[in-house]
């Protein structure tokens, strides 16, 4: 327990997958419930970047004590999503009459879904050099 | 004359941003997490109550356009900080006072679309 509450450049990772997995989700669950015929392709991949941040969080815990091996498969699972929503989201508009979390590669977060797989994954070859 | 949410909403944003921005200062300076950051935070959380208090005014008369946005906006203003001020309790280390700046942005973000979605 000690090891997972050391301090570090995790404990901010953490709290940005904290806050994104609960933005992501409750936008996803609203827009499902109330909305659904707007734009159900958008809606369904804002819940899958919610539980994607939420198995992020895990793997960047898990990660912070010594085992990377979850992070080091998920953050590119993480990073694979926003790149093709994002593109597909321009590509093909046609499918996103409304917005996802990771349309326009977050544009709507201020990027920073592009920026979090990248930290991550940059903290993670650190992590795994100690 | 702005409405009163919308003024205490501004005076949340700008508190917010005062503390991310000494939080980040703290951090850049390699100085340990000091308890009047954590003071600042506080006194933020008491600003979100306040604006939370008065944004229950929002639920008379037809009452928000989305109601559960408007509701989860609402919730999340109040309960970001502590849980957030709970995972740092015993830590006191730079990368904590970094934790208080994303969660204070967080909270202006928030504060901001909860005026928007009243």
């Amino acid at each position: 327990m000690s090891e997972v509450s050391r301090s570090g450049p995790h404990k901010a990772l953490l709290a940005f997958y904290a806050l994104f997995t609960l933005a992501a989700g409750a936008r996803a669950l609203v827009q499902l419930v109330t909305q659904y015929d707007e734009a159900p392709v958008a809606y369904w991949l804002s819940l899958a970047a919610a539980v994607t941040y939420a198995l992020g969080w895990y793997a960047i815990r898990e990660a912070s004590a010594g085992n990377t091996g979850f992070a080091s498969v998920m953050l590119w699972i993480e990073l694979a999503g926003v790149l093709t929503v994002g593109t597909l989201s321009l590509v093909r508009s046609e499918w996103f009459p409304d917005a996802s979390v990771w349309s326009g590669y977050g544009i709507g977060y201020g990027f920073v879904p592009l920026a979090l797989p990248v930290a991550g994954l940059l903290w993670l070859r650190r992590e795994k050099r100690r | 004359m702005p409405s009163l949410s919308t003024q205490v909403t501004w005076i949340v944003v700008g508190y917010a941003a005062l503390v991310a921005v000494l939080a980040v200062v703290t951090a850049v300076r390699h100085h340990e997490r000091p308890s009047w950051l954590d003071q600042m935070v506080w006194m933020l959380e008491l600003l979100l109550v306040v604006r939370a208090l008065i944004g229950l005014g929002a639920f008379s008369g037809d009452g928000p356009d989305s109601m559960s946005t408007y509701v989860g906006y609402l919730v999340s203003s109040v309960c970001v900080l502590p849980i957030a001020m709970q995972s740092i309790r015993e830590d006191r280390a730079v990368w904590s006072s970094v934790v208080v700046a994303v969660v204070a942005v967080a909270v202006g973000v928030i504060a901001v679309r909860l005026e928007m979605t009243a």
